[in-house]
Formats: structure tokens, C-alpha cells, sequence
């Protein structure tokens, strides 16, 4: 009876945007007259950060303050289509349409303080709130004042509108899959290391720390993406060692309904967690963004999964590994067939052991 | 003050943690109905008599909706990518997973629509079931989907996604090693704090107002009107705001029903889903059958990759092809690979129909690559960390499906890895970078594939 120590490795990519793209994000804004924004998008927040993250790209684009940012998405009357939160696309895609709509209504609003100073607007700058002719700074004027004259004095009303489309790339062929376009609209890329504590008596696993750098292009917020990294790792950790809707998969029996039969991670399962982020910008995101959202919970189960295997030398490959299987592996103590220069691991869960002689679909190294 | 690259507070925060956001299930509106789903309780069965008049007759029973209410019963949630629609909103006939909704029903408190989904007269005739995806290709497998086991609709006529690159021959048999593996991750649940929940408010100019979690707007009003066929002026939805998604609340699984309902009894309605049903009801991240080949050199160059892959899709199609097609374009992980034999199959099942979750279909590759490579490593007697970077993509690489990748940072993402936990790279493994692939990192095999990024 012993606890080991193991550790392991990954590195995985992801990719932002919708597998083969055609997926469209739109937003507009409007400028009130004392220059405070409203920006209506359709991209749902559902704790990724959507709202802060679209917020800080307009306060950027305009050149106005955060604090003067509101951000509503909270109808389909008001605000624009956004395909939706999923697909890593929110800060990537729809990020996009929220920094076109600022640069559009930018545009507007130095129209207006063009004819407001008598400068040609392309001489103008605007920077905290203010707009700055280029070499006479003297004669700055508030974005307040040029919306408040946009209102009373010129009769307009300060807009603009913003869509992001990479257009849907088709397969082109069949037999091989090539694509005539990228489909994705950027690759973020990730490692990271796990170590753990198995038990040999109860079989339980622990997960001690994990290391993860994630290259996110550019930290629009580090905070949130920090949130999203981390709260990443604890999904993927119950991914790991702990989650599984059919315990004896692929029987239905003995699903868990309750939270008391189906095991989420929760704090006690927290391990320490180092992160470190990397920025190689993308090309074409908002201020160098990748989307990282979804990858956070990718790394983590092989790297477990190997560490397992450095603690105790049994390869576990079905998840989650449960005490009980990292018992019945130590019992088993499996070693691969080897047949010529061929190593056969995990015999006893390929298709070739369940399916009859003349299936269908086959799996041969040889065939 | 530059608002971006800076540690600003979430917008939302305080208002999440001192309970003043505003979720579905704390809009108040007067009058408003309770819902509640006849569920199957089989995994697979035809449906012989349904009657619902018995539960339409109680007192406080407002409106009781089938399948016969639907105007397109059928949807395909992705007709738009080819995808056709195979799944009923309201089981027809037929039921094919245990939870499946058949019936729901809008009466003036839970307890009473739960009585009136009890006094719902139904019969069933049983069906053989099918659960484990490496039994669906047999000859004597119940065929339990009208499209058979298998999803065949691939680029309209392919009953898989393959990819094909390079010489696979060439590289099976120029390989010192050829190691086999087999991956299953298992199915989750999303796990939301805030189950599935929806109300549906009829207006008095004929519009719906849908009060909705879901995580995609404008997808779940495009659904709604097409099941209901209305023009997309006809319907509101207000959401937005969600506690906690990770892709199960892509489906559409409350508003297009609660809308039917409020349509039907002219009130308001309100759907809100127990603990028991999401855990059980709502749709879980798929179970995978992955088997991986790899025909490897003895210093660990990886010359190419065969595998197979299975997709447990549930009773329906649902995301599943698109999520397949994702996970095929990635088989190859950070490296690359230069010959290359991918099939993967999406397989029906008699459980609840799987859907996106955070990582869709890449999640589960990640795992089987990765844990592949870390045997290879094992195996050959090579430093995990080196094979990695010896094979890991560098600009100019290309991947499977003929991408050319311009900016690959798997090569120091994993030398940071390496120095966060003093691991020890030799002195070529530690300066190697991520630019494109020359001398000891360009070996013969690697040649041709390279690309040029400027094309794309």
C-alpha cells in the first residue's frame, strides 16, 4: 500500500470560429448626446465574459472611456444576429463586429467635430474621450460636446455598424477531405503538465498541479482569460478522474440524476494552478485575440492520463479513471501484444473484439 | 486609459454575485401557466395509442401540445451546412431515447401539469435497443434510425468523413513501430448551475415574447420560426444573460414548445426544467470510440497516422455530423503528419441525443492523440517533451486536409511547459523554434508537405 507520484504532458490546438466558417456576428452602437455609447449586439454572455470583452474593444476603437461603455444584448429586437456563443467565436468573431461598429461610428463622430472645428477630420484624433486635432492639441474639444452639437446644432444622430463574415468553406473533395479555405478563423495552441497522486489501495486518483501556458494571441482582459483558462482545467480534471453519465458505459443503467450520484469537481478538487500565458497575436482578431475559451478543458485529461501511467505503469484510456478502474488495471497489469514491429495496446476495447467477423466498418493497420 | 490588455472587473460580476441579474426563472409574469413533458420512458418503442384528452379535461389544464400541433415537426438545426433533419420536436410514433418528450402541457401550478402528464393515456410496443456503437455495424444489430445505424449524409452522399493524405503504405511499411491504441472519453453532463428554463409570453399583437437561456439568440428565434413557420418579426427573444451553458444550451430544447403551448392557451407560459430532468433529459457531451495507429521511426519521427474513429450521436443527429467533421480536421493534434488514413462514422444510439460541449469534437481527439503520443514516447524510450517538439508543427506546416498554418505556438507553449517544471531540454530541443522547418527538423519525409503561408 502506497501513494505515487506521477506527471505527464500535452499540448493540443483549437480552433476559433465555426468549423468551416459561414458563421456571421453584427453589431451596431449609438452615441447619446452627452457622447455615452450603447452597444446592441446578439452575442449571449453565458459567463465567458462576452459583455466586458465587446465593451473594452469599443471603449478602444472609439477612444472613449470604459465607464462610458453600456453593452446590451438582451433581445432580438434591439440587437443584431450573432450566431452565438459557442465555437471559441465570441471574443474572435463577434469581438470583430463590435470593433467595425466602434471604427464606423468613430468615423461619424469626427464628421460631426470636423465641421465643428473647421479641420479636416482625417487631422483629428480621438483619445479618452477627447477629440485631439493632430499638432494643435490646444484645440481639443470633449466627444460630449461633438455629440451634444451632433444632437442640437447639426440635426444627426451618431451610429455605426459593424459584421464579421469569413464566408463558408466547402469541402472540395470527398475522397480527401482537402478544403479549398481555412476553416477556422484562427489556431490557438496550448501545453500543459499534470501531476498527480494514485493510491495503489483505493485507487484513488488526485490531481496535485497543473502547469498550462495557452498562446491566446493577445489578452484582450487578462483576468477573464485567466477565468477561462483555469475554470478550464477543473472541467477538464473532471473529464479526468471523475465525470461520466453511464458509470458502466455503454449501458444506460445507474445514470447519476442528482448531484449526489453524478460527480461534478467541485473546490475540494482544486489543485494548484500555474498558469502562463504566451502572445503571439493573430493576424486578423480583434487587437491580436485568438479564442481560447473551449480548448481550457482540452490538455488536461492526457496529461492526467499519462501522469497515471508514470505513477503507476498502467495506461487507463477510458474515462474518467475511477478508483475502480485504476484497481482493476493494477490486477490486470496489461502489456500490449506485439506482433512484428506492430504494439497492440487496449485489445480488449477495439471494435475488432466486439463487432462480427463481417462488419461494416473495420480497423486494420494492415488492410 | 487603454481599456484592452487591461484587468477591468467583469460587467456583470457584482450584479451575478450579489443575485441581481436577471435569469429567466426570475421573470415574474402574472398569470403565467406551468410546463410539463410526457416523457418516454423506453429506450426504444413504438408508440400504439395516444390520448390526451383525459389530461385536456382536468380543471386547470390550459392546453396539452403533440406532435399533430407542430407545423414543421422536422427541423434540421443545420440545414444550413447541408445537415438534414432527422429528429421530431414532439416524439411521433415513435419514441427512441428514454426521456424523450411526447407530450407537454400548460396547467396553473406544477403539481397539476404533472398530474395532467399522468392522466395522458399511452401505450407502447418495445423495441430492441442499441447502446454500444461497436455493435451498430453488425449485420444482426437492430437498426434503430430511418437513415440505419450510421449517419450517411456526409457532403450529401458520404456515410463518413475520411481524410486521405500522402502515401499511407509507404508509411506503414518504411515504419521501425507501428503502435495501435484505443481511446473512449466518456459522456458528460454540462452541468448548469440554471437547468433548462424558458417563458413564453403571447402579446397582445400576436407576437411571442420568449424569455430564453439560450447561448445563441438568434439561433434559437431562426428555430422557433421555423417550427412554427412565422417570419422572424413574430417573435422576440430576450436572453442574453445565461448561468452556465458549455454548449448544452445551443439545442433549443424548451422555447420552441413553451411557444406552442402559449400559442394554444393564449396565457403565459413557463418551462423550468428539475435537476433530475437535466441530469437525465438534456442532452450530454458524446461518449467517443477512437482507435489510433500510428507508424513511427526509432528516433520518433511520426511518418503517418491511421484511425477510426466512432461517434456515439444518441437517438438523433443533431451537431453530431459538424462536430464529427471538426474532430476529423484535428486528428493530427499539434504535428504533422504527412501521411494520413482518417474514417470517422457518426453512430446512432438509443440515449439522449448528444450535443456541443466546450471543446465539441476536439476534446475528445486532444485525449487521443496526446495519450497516444505519450505511449509512443514511452515505447520508443524517447523524452515526451522532445517527441513532441520534434514533431510539432512549425509555420508553413501543413495539416490533413491540405490547411497551410501560419502562425503553430505549440513549440513554445510546450518549451514554457518544460521550464515551468524544470524539465530539461537538450540544447537543440530548447532553441528550436516554431519558424519554418529546416535541417534537423526537415527530414525527407517533411519536404513536400510544406507550404507556402502566403497563399493562404
Amino acid at each position: 500500500m502506497a501513494t505515487h507520484k506521477g506527471r505527464g504532458v500535452s499540448a493540443i490546438e483549437y480552433p476559433t470560429g465555426m468549423n468551416q466558417n459561414g458563421d456571421p456576428s453584427q453589431a451596431w452602437i449609438k452615441i447619446k448626446p452627452d457622447g455615452r455609447v450603447d452597444v446592441f449586439a446578439g452575442t449571449s454572455d453565458i459567463g465567458n465574459g462576452s459583455k466586458t470583452i465587446q465593451s473594452q474593444i469599443v471603449a478602444d476603437a472609439l477612444g472613449v472611456p470604459y465607464d462610458w461603455i453600456t453593452y446590451d444584448n438582451s433581445n432580438t429586437d434591439s440587437s443584431p444576429l450573432c450566431t452565438g456563443t459557442f465555437a471559441s467565436r465570441a471574443t474572435f468573431v463577434a469581438g470583430m463586429a463590435a470593433k467595425k461598429a466602434a471604427e464606423s461610428a468613430r468615423t461619424k463622430l469626427l464628421e460631426i467635430a470636423g465641421k465643428l472645428l473647421e479641420i479636416d477630420p482625417a487631422d483629428l484624433d480621438v483619445v479618452d474621450g477627447e477629440v485631439i486635432p493632430k499638432g494643435a492639441p490646444q484645440k481639443k474639444i470633449s466627444v460630449a460636446d461633438v455629440a451634444g452639437a451632433a444632437t442640437w446644432v447639426y440635426g444627426e444622430l451618431i451610429t455605426g455598424t459593424g459584421a464579421q463574415l469569413k464566408p463558408y468553406a466547402a469541402i472540395v473533395d470527398n475522397e480527401t477531405g482537402r478544403v479549398d479555405l481555412p476553416p477556422h478563423s484562427a489556431i490557438s495552441y496550448a501545453a500543459c503538465a499534470a501531476e498527480v497522486e494514485v493510491d495503489d489501495e483505493t485507487g484513488h486518483v488526485t490531481v496535485t498541479h497543473l502547469w498550462q501556458c495557452f498562446d491566446v494571441g493577445h489578452a484582450l482582459n487578462p483576468t477573464l482569460v485567466e477565468g477561462q483558462i483555469e475554470g478550464g482545467a477543473m472541467q477538464g480534471l473532471g473529464l479526468s478522474v471523475l465525470e461520466n453519465c453511464y458509470p458502466y458505459y455503454p449501458s444506460v443503467e445507474h445514470r447519476g440524476g442528482q448531484f449526489g450520484s453524478y460527480l461534478a469537481p467541485g473546490m475540494e478538487d482544486l489543485p494548484q494552478i500555474d498558469t502562463i500565458i504566451i502572445e503571439n497575436p493573430s493576424a486578423d482578431g480583434p487587437y491580436g485575440a485568438k479564442g481560447i475559451g473551449e480548448m481550457a478543458n482540452n490538455p488536461q485529461p492526457p496529461a492526467i492520463t499519462a501522469a497515471v501511467y508514470d505513477a503507476i505503469g498502467v495506461w487507463i484510456t477510458e474515462l474518467p479513471i475511477t478508483p475502480e478502474r485504476v484497481l482493476r488495471a493494477l490486477e490486470a497489469k496489461a502489456k500490449p501484444r506485439r506482433e512484428g514491429k506492430v504494439v497492440i495496446f487496449d485489445e480488449e476495447l477495439s471494435l475488432a473484439k466486439f463487432a462480427h467477423a463481417d462488419v461494416a466498418v473495420k480497423f486494420d493497420v494492415h488492410a | 486609459m487603454k481599456a484592452v490588455g487591461a484587468r477591468l472587473p467583469r460587467y456583470d460580476g457584482i450584479a451575478h454575485v450579489t443575485g441581481r441579474s436577471t435569469y429567466v426563472d426570475d421573470v415574474r409574469i402574472p398569470g403565467t401557466l406551468w410546463v410539463k413533458a410526457l416523457r418516454s420512458p423506453h429506450h426504444n418503442a413504438a408508440i400504439t395509442k395516444l390520448d390526451t384528452s383525459p389530461a385536456e379535461k382536468l380543471k386547470g389544464v390550459h392546453a396539452v401540445v403533440t406532435a399533430a400541433d407542430v407545423p414543421l415537426l422536422v427541423y434540421g438545426h443545420l440545414s444550413a451546412l447541408g445537415i438534414p433533419g432527422d429528429e421530431p420536436l414532439l416524439a411521433d410514433g415513435e419514441v427512441r431515447y428514454q426521456g424523450q418528450p411526447i407530450a407537454v402541457v400548460a396547467a396553473e401550478s406544477e403539481e397539476l401539469a404533472m398530474a395532467a402528464v399522468e392522466a395522458i393515456r399511452i401505450e407502447y410496443e418495445e423495441r430492441p435497443a442499441l447502446f454500444d456503437i461497436r455493435k451498430a455495424f453488425d449485420p444482426d444489430a437492430p437498426v434503430i434510425h430511418e437513415w440505419g445505424n450510421w449517419y450517411p449524409h456526409f457532403e450529401g452522399e458520404l456515410d463518413r468523413r475520411q481524410i486521405r493524405k500522402g502515401d499511407i503504405e509507404w508509411a506503414f511499411d518504411k515504419a521501425d513501430t507501428i503502435v495501435q491504441g484505443v481511446y473512449r472519453p466518456a459522456a458528460i453532463e454540462h452541468v448548469p448551475l440554471e437547468t433548462q428554463v424558458c417563458q413564453v409570453v403571447p402579446e397582445a399583437d400576436g407576437r411571442l415574447t420568449i424569455y430564453s437561456c439560450t447561448q445563441a439568440l438568434y439561433f434559437s428565434l431562426g428555430v422557433v420560426c421555423a417550427h412554427l413557420q412565422l417570419p422572424l418579426n413574430k417573435v422576440k427573444v430576450v436572453g442574453g444573460t445565461v448561468g452556465g451553458g458549455f454548449g448544452g444550451k445551443v439545442d433549443t430544447a424548451t422555447e420552441t414548445m413553451c411557444a406552442l403551448l402559449a400559442q394554444k392557451s393564449g396565457r403565459p407560459v413557463k418551462w423550468r426544467w428539475t435537476r433530475e430532468e437535466e441530469f437525465l433529459c438534456s442532452s450530454t457531451r458524446a461518449p467517443w470510440h477512437m482507435e489510433i495507429a500510428d507508424a513511427v521511426t526509432k528516433d520518433g519521427w511520426i511518418l503517418g497516422r491511421k484511425m477510426l474513429t466512432l461517434h456515439d450521436s444518441g437517438a438523433y443527429a443533431r451537431f453530431s455530423p459538424y462536430g464529427l467533421t471538426k474532430h476529423s480536421f484535428h486528428h493530427a493534434g499539434a504535428y504533422t503528419i504527412p501521411n494520413i488514413h482518417f474514417d470517422g462514422y457518426v453512430v446512432f444510439t438509443n440515449r439522449v441525443p448528444t450535443t456541443a460541449m466546450r471543446g465539441f469534437g476536439v476534446t475528445s481527439v486532444s485525449f487521443a492523440v496526446e495519450t497516444h503520443l505519450s505511449r509512443i514516447a514511452v515505447e520508443l524510450g524517447i523524452d515526451p517533451f522532445e517527441l513532441r517538439l520534434k514533431n510539432a508543427n512549425r509555420i508553413g506546416d501543413t495539416t490533413p486536409n491540405g490547411v497551410v498554418l501560419t502562425d503553430p505556438s505549440t513549440v513554445p507553449t510546450i518549451q514554457a511547459i518544460a521550464d515551468a517544471i524544470g524539465h530539461e531540454l537538450t540544447a537543440e530541443y530548447r532553441t528550436t523554434t516554431r519558424d519554418t522547418r529546416s535541417g534537423a527538423f526537415l527530414p525527407d519525409h517533411l519536404v513536400s508537405q510544406l507550404g507556402n503561408p502566403e497563399e493562404h
